[in-house]
Parts: C-alpha cells; sequence; structure tokens
C-alpha cells in the first residue's frame, strides 16, 4: 500500500512538474527517464535472470550514437525513426556479444561484458573519422511525433514537449517490462536465476533465456540512451565509459533490483542525489562511494527493500 | 517392441577413471527399475548419461527410439523424461506454486511466452494445484521454497519432476536425507503420482535395500562400471555373488572400496 | 585481485627515490587491514557484489587522492633519469627500468618462494582451494584473509610506486590500471601466479607492439585479447587443470 501510494504521488509530481515553472529542475529530470528505462532492462538481466552486466553502458552508447548518425549525417529527424533504429541496432549488436557472454555466468559474465564495453569505448575514441573520437558526435533536436518544432527554443523544447515525450516512453517501457516479468518467460528467467541446473532439467532453454533477455536489456538501453543524448545534444565515448556502466549498477542497487519499478526509483534518486551532493562538494564521488559501500553492505535490496521492510514490519 | 528407455555399451571415461564399462540397460513401459551399487560404481553418472546431462564416450542411448546421447538435460525433459537430484535441487526464493508453474509451463510448451499474463493461465493453475494436491504441498503454494522443512524441500524437487507430466521419471536416491519414518510415505507418494499423472516408467537410484526390494520390479547390480546383475528382486537376493559382491559392500558404504570413481 | 586494483591507485603521489618509493609503498598497505574489514561482510555474497564495492572504493579513493594531492600530474623525471643509462648492444635502455625489471622478478620469485615453500603460503592455497574444508581443519580464516589481503595491497602499491617515476602520476591513473590489471589477471587466469606474469607481458607487448604499429588500436587489441581468453579459454591461459 505504501509503496503504490507513494507511487501515485511522485507519479503525479513528475506530470505536473514542468507546470510548476521550474525548468532546472526539469530539465535535470530527463536524463533520470532515459536512464530509467535503460534500467529497467538491465534490471531483467540482473534481478530477473541473475546476470550483472558490467558493460551495459555500451548499449546507451549505441543507442547514442545512433541518434547522433541518424539526426546529424543522414538528416532523420523522426525521434520515433530514431528510436526504433536504434533498438533495432541494439538487437543486432546484442545477438553476437549475447551469443559469447551468457555461456558465463557470475564474474566471469561479469568481466566479459565489462571487455565488451570497453571495447566499444576505445572504438568511438580511437576511430576518429567515424565516430568524432573523443569530442563525440551531435545529436540535432529530432521532431517529436512528426512535428519539428522549431519555434521553442532549447529550454522550452526540452521541459515542453520533450519532457512528456520521455515520460511517455518510460511509462510504455515499463509497462512492457511488468508484462514481460509477469510472464511465463519472466517465471523462466528466475528459476535459471535460482537454479539454472534444475530449470534446464525441467525444459529450460537456458542459454536461449538468457540470450532473450540480454537482447531484451540491449533494446532498452538504447532506447535509454537515445533520450539521454536528445537533452545534452552530444554522443561522446565516456557514455560506454566502464565507469558508466559501474554507475548503471549503482542505480539500480540504490532503486532496488528485486522490484520492477526500483530502476526507476533509482534513475530519479542518483540523479537528484548528484546533483545536490555536486552542488555541495566537488568530491562527490566520495560521497557516491560511500554511498555505494553501504548499500552493498548493509541494504543489498536497496531503496525499495527499505520500503518493503516499514510495510512488513507496519503489517 | 521398442524399449522406452535403452542404453546400449554405453561407456563413460573421465581421464583415466572409467566409470561406466560398457553398461547396458533397457526399460520397458510399465516397469519400476532400481539401480543399486557401492559408491563409486557409477550410478550417478549412468544417471546424468541417460539424462542427457553427460555425454556418453560411446555407446547409444535410446529414448522413445530416438538417439539421445548427451543432447541436453533441457530437450530431454520436453521429449519426456524428468529427473530428480540425488541433493534437494529447488528454486530456493521462488514460491512452491512458481515452482511447479515453471515445469507445467515447460510441458505446455508455454516457458518463452512473453507477453502472457502468468497470473491468468488456468491451465498452469490446474496443473500447478493438481501435483501439489498429490504430494501434500496444497495448503504450502504461497511459500518460498528455502522456507519449507527438508522433506517438503524432497517432495517438491521430485513434484516439479512430475509436473512435467514425462514417459520416464530417473530419481537419484528419491529418499536421501529423509527420515527411515518418512521414506516408506515418499515412496508411496511417488507410486501413486505416477499413476495418477501417466508416468509409465520409473528409474531410481536407492541405496536403502528395503525400499529397493519393496517396490522394484528389476533391479540392476552395479559393480566398477559394470552392470553385475540385471533381475527380479527375487533372483537377485537368490544370488550369492550379486549379494556379497554388492549388497555386502553396499551396506557399508563404501568403506571398502579403494578406488572411488 | 581487488587489492590489487585500487591499492595500484594508491601507491602513486609517493616522492622522490627508489627505496623512499618503496618504502611508502609498503607503509601505505597498512591500510590494508582496515579495508579488508570493511568488506568481510560480504565474502559470502554473490562476486557481482564485491565487484560493485571494489567500483564504490575506486569511487572513494579518487576522490581523496584529489583532496590530498589536487588534480595536476605529479611527475619524478628527475628520480627516472637519475640512475642514468645502460647501454646494451645497440640499444641505449635507462637504468630505472632495469631496477623495475629486476625488482619485479625478484617479487615474483619471492611471491612462488612463499606460496610453495613457506607453511603460511601452503594455508593460503588449502584455502583458496576449499574454504569450508581448511576452516574446517582449523585454519582461522579472518587472519588468513586480512594477511593476504594486505599483502596484496603491499604488492599493488610497490608496484604502483615502481611504475611512477617512469610515467606520471594523474587523477584518472587509478582507473585506467584497474582496467589493465584486470586484462593481465583475466588473461593470466584467477588465481595463477605464473598466469598474472604472463597476463603481464602479454598486455605490455601488445601495447608496445600498437604503439609502434598502429596507435589507434593500443587499448582495442588489449580488450580483443581479452575476449578471446574469455571466450577460449575462460579460466586464464595457465589455468589449473583442476580450475
Amino acid at each position: 500500500m505504501i509503496v503504490r501510494a507513494l507511487g501515485l504521488i511522485a507519479g503525479a509530481a513528475l506530470v505536473l512538474l514542468p507546470l510548476a515553472g521550474v525548468p532546472y529542475t526539469t530539465t535535470l529530470l530527463l536524463p533520470a527517464f532515459g536512464y530509467a528505462v535503460a534500467l529497467l532492462g538491465l534490471n531483467l538481466l540482473f534481478g530477473s535472470t541473475g546476470l550483472l552486466s558490467f558493460g551495459h553502458a555500451l548499449f546507451i552508447a549505441l543507442g547514442g550514437y545512433t541518434a547522433a548518425a541518424l539526426t546529424g549525417r543522414f538528416g532523420v529527424r523522426s525521434l520515433e525513426l530514431v528510436l526504433l533504429a536504434a533498438a533495432l541496432v541494439a538487437a543486432l549488436v546484442a545477438v553476437p556479444i549475447g551469443l559469447l557472454c551468457v555461456r558465463y555466468v557470475k564474474i566471469y559474465f561479469g568481466m566479459l561484458t565489462l571487455a565488451f564495453g570497453m571495447l566499444f569505448y576505445s572504438f568511438l575514441y580511437k576511430f576518429y573519422a567515424l565516430t568524432g573520437g573523443d569530442e563525440g558526435m551531435r545529436v540535432l533536436r529530432p521532431m517529436l511525433l512528426g512535428r519539428p518544432l522549431e519555434h521553442l527554443d532549447t529550454v522550452a523544447y526540452l521541459t515542453g514537449p520533450f519532457y512528456y515525450y520521455a515520460l511517455g516512453v518510460l511509462v510504455v517501457a515499463a509497462l512492457v517490462m511488468r508484462r514481460l516479468v509477469g510472464s511465463p518467460f519472466g517465471l523462466s528467467l528466475r528459476s535459471i536465476r535460482e537454479n539454472a541446473a534444475k530449470a534446464e532439467s525441467l525444459g529450460i532453454g537456458v542459454r536461449r533465456c538468457r540470450l532473450a533477455a540480454f537482447v531484451v536489456a540491449a533494446v532498452f538501453g538504447a532506447i535509454g540512451g537515445v533520450l539521454l543524448v536528445v537533452p545534452t545534444g552530444l554522443a561522446d565515448p565516456l557514455l560506454a565509459y566502464w565507469t558508466h556502466s559501474g554507475n548503471l549498477v549503482f542505480m539500480l542497487l540504490l532503486g532496488g533490483f528485486d522490484h520492477f519499478l526500483g530502476p526507476v526509483l533509482g534513475a530519479l534518486v542518483f540523479i537528484l542525489l548528484q546533483d545536490s551532493v555536486m552542488s555541495l562538494t566537488s568530491y562527490w564521488r566520495f560521497v557516491f562511494g560511500a554511498i555505494l559501500a553501504v548499500i552493498v553492505i548493509f541494504f543489498p535490496r536497496g531503496l525499495m527493500g527499505l520500503l518493503d521492510a516499514r510495510r512488513a514490519a507496519a503489517s | 517392441m521398442t524399449a522406452l528407455l535403452e542404453a546400449t555399451d554405453v561407456r563413460k571415461s573421465y581421464g583415466d577413471t572409467l566409470a561406466l564399462d560398457g553398461v547396458s540397460l533397457r526399460v520397458d513401459a510399465g516397469e519400476f527399475v532400481s539401480i543399486i551399487g557401492p559408491n563409486g560404481a557409477g550410478k550417478t553418472t549412468l544417471v546424468n548419461v541417460l539424462t542427457g546431462l553427460t555425454p556418453p564416450s560411446s555407446g547409444r542411448v535410446r529414448f522413445k527410439g530416438t538417439d539421445v546421447a548427451g543432447v541436453g538435460p533441457a530437450r530431454l525433459a520436453r521429449l519426456g523424461m524428468a529427473r530428480s537430484f540425488q541433493l534437494v535441487t529447488i528454486f530456493p526464493a521462488l514460491s512452491v506454486a512458481d515452482t511447479l508453474a515453471v515445469a507445467a509451463l515447460s510441458r505446455l510448451r508455454r516457458s518463452t511466452r512473453p507477453f502472457a499474463a502468468l497470473s491468468r493461465d488456468a491451465d498452469v493453475r490446474a496443473a500447478v494445484d493438481e501435483v501439489a494436491a498429490l504430494f501434500g504441498l496444497h495448503d504450502k503454494l504461497e511459500r518460498a521454497a528455502r522456507t519449507l522443512p527438508q522433506g517438503d524441500k524432497k517432495l517438491l524437487d521430485v513434484a516439479s519432476a512430475f509436473a512435467l507430466r514425462p514417459d520416464v521419471i530417473l530419481m537419484d536416491e528419491p529418499t536421501s536425507g529423509v527420515s527411515t519414518a518418512d521414506k516408506t510415505t515418499i515412496m508411496q507418494t511417488l507410486v501413486h503420482a505416477a499413476q495418477r499423472m501417466g508416468v509409465r516408467a520409473i528409474v531410481q537410484v536407492e541405496h536403502d535395500m528395503d525400499i529397493v526390494f519393496g517396490y522394484s520390479d528389476r533391479i540392476v547390480a552395479l559393480h566398477q562400471g559394470r552392470v553385475l546383475a540385471d533381475a527380479t528382486p527375487d533372483a537377485i537376493r537368490a544370488d550369492a555373488d550379486v549379494v556379497r559382491a554388492v549388497l555386502g559392500i553396499a551396506t557399508t558404504q563404501g568403506r571398502t572400496q579403494p578406488g572411488r570413481a | 585481485m581487488s587489492a590489487v586494483r585500487w591499492a595500484l591507485a594508491l601507491g602513486w603521489p609517493t616522492p622522490l627515490f627508489l627505496p623512499v618509493l618503496l618504502a611508502a609503498g609498503l607503509a601505505l598497505a597498512a591500510v590494508g587491514p582496515v579495508i579488508e574489514r570493511l568488506l568481510r561482510p560480504i565474502y559470502d555474497r554473490d562476486e557481482s557484489f564485491q565487484l560493485l564495492l571494489t567500483f564504490a572504493l575506486v569511487l572513494m579513493f579518487e576522490d581523496v587522492i584529489r583532496f590530498v594531492w589536487g588534480t595536476a600530474p605529479h611527475q619524478l623525471g628527475n628520480v627516472y633519469l637519475a640512475y642514468g643509462q645502460v647501454r646494451v648492444g645497440a640499444l641505449t635502455v635507462p637504468t630505472y627500468n632495469l631496477i623495475v625489471i629486476a625488482c619485479s622478478a625478484g617479487i615474483a620469485a619471492g611471491m612462488g618462494w612463499f606460496l610453495a615453500r613457506t607453511r603460511f603460503g601452503r594455508i593460503v592455497r588449502a584455502t583458496a582451494e576449499n574454504r569450508e574444508m581448511a576452516a574446517a581443519m582449523g585454519v582461522d580464516m579472518t587472519r588468513v584473509y586480512a594477511r593476504v589481503f594486505t599483502l596484496g595491497v603491499a604488492l599493488g602499491t610497490v608496484g604502483g610506486a615502481l611504475v611512477i617515476p617512469a610515467t606520471a602520476a594523474v587523477n584518472e591513473m587509478g582507473i585506467e590500471l584497474i582496467v589493465e590489471a584486470f586484462a593481465v589477471v583475466v588473461i593470466g587466469g584467477l588465481g595463477s601466479m605464473r598466469g598474472a606474469f604472463a597476463g603481464a607481458l602479454v598486455v605490455g607487448v601488445v601495447k608496445a607492439v600498437a604503439i609502434a604499429t598502429w596507435p589507434e588500436v593500443e587499448m582495442l587489441a588489449i580488450y580483443v585479447i581479452v575476449i578471446a581468453v574469455l571466450v577460449l579459454r575462460p579460466a586464464g591461459l595457465f589455468a589449473r587443470a583442476t580450475a
């Protein structure tokens, strides 16, 4: 009950925020939407399937660079097309990578995904002619639902139409993910997480399911990546860097991986926290490292876990 | 008539160790077969080969007429062969209902449906209820597997294999780790469930000789990777050599076996 | 492994010449037990959580270093050259490089002797093989972990100290080195001393060759090797048969 009530209040606040006349906070939340979409996917991999990817930023970068290439180089300005293309590219890249990675579990899976992420980072960084090297690639303002919206200045565009567009994508992504988690496929993934040998003996195709989860996570990552680069107008190699992957996992843990809305909460809290801590001290990394350490050691179920515990104590 | 499950001259070596040395075995519909033998005789290796977990080094395994050597447990399960493990093997955080649903979905070929609502699947619900009732787990459906008492965990492990409605079920020591008093109850539950679920043959590895002789139609005695005897319980009992070589050692649990595989 | 990673980050901003570098490296190992204590609650958890905690510590130490030494690179060029150069055939090699090579070989030999011959070394290997069994035989796990961890930190800090004069201490060094150390360990295989040595050689040689021939692929080549090793020989090039 508490979770549901808080969720409704938070949802209403998100819908009304752009009307409150606080453009700074409104633009601040945009990356949180992008991250939330990516984390929903990452959580299918970690929370449901039990595979912790340390290279998920690869797919965020893939989405970001797809957006940059399409809007900047090929003149495709429709955001719907860009999202679709990003999802497609991510799936195409995720299948071969996933085929290799899902043969391993635990730390080997983590290390292999980390290596792939860094491989992509090095590629983006070094192949200047193709990717713009460390300067990255510009992302031009896309049309939303076929509307160019050129009369709006950047802030108005971002805090108005794009804000609701991103929120809408997040809501759709969350609904799709809830469906996935509550489906037979979702149960198969959880059974694999709990005991892969047993799942196999019950006729579950373990590697195929893991691969499917990997690809779905990649698609969500790329869609999140598109939403991330539109506000900044830039896709750069750091999107694929391993600390970015680390931050994703951090957000996931912050929100709580065993609740399907945990990732959304994690992304929102991370972004708001980062903003407030950064304004207080330039040593925000230290604070964040300490917070992450405390979560890992004492609260592995994250904020959602805390809410759950309070609910359990209250009932 | 083709056998339900048939192994022909199966060999399996791990490095220099020969775990199975030309084992042939045939299981027909309607049979309850027990595999016995001292520790290290190759019983678990044989079950692993029969269930497709371990590919044999040579030899053939046929299930319902198809060659299944090394096809992997997932495909074999879908073909109609289920197994339970020697050590309790469950999904610790999943509920009893979800555990059984995993098997029911697998049998219905619905395991990979991504957008169907599991909670509204009446077929799965019915299958779960039926199996749970057969194994006395119906009042614990919502409990997480890891919170069950040891005996119930064992039952859940076996029940999930039965929920596949397999043609053949292979059980590696279904009563291990269970108190003597509970063993008979478990066996009766198993036999009853097998009848109700249309299981056509049961193969078990078992150490408890009362259970082996009380339930089996046929006993296969393994010794050092070879079939020492393959006969009815009465014939086995009458065979002084087998009693000495297998049963004598079996009661001392491999302490007299120098080379455990 | 995690110990080595961020300990590398710790070891650098140490002043002046070699003995001091080494002493400072060893002194910094004193933080080992403290951090080990912090990590203790998660030994039983999934390795993924250990990886995450490592990440948390990296974030923290990076800022600690920023706080103490600022963001400008620290260079120790004078040390590097103070030892002069040696002519080996047609090549001119800075003496310092030879010293580093000698130190590495000495440390490697010492570790080999320590693990193979000493009582504590045997305990460590037994623990790595089977923790429960070792504990059941009366080995004090808590102390073994604390000591091994501290040893790891000491090696890390000394290693960090050794490379500093040849390059420079920059803030992002920790993160860069972690990824390289990660590559070394993966290529060599977790838990293999010979492997770690070979892994370091592979990474070093590949970097050198790539820089000389096609600089764009320097980092790329290392990750391709890491992936190839993980895919083909997941236990590393020098995995023991049982691993």
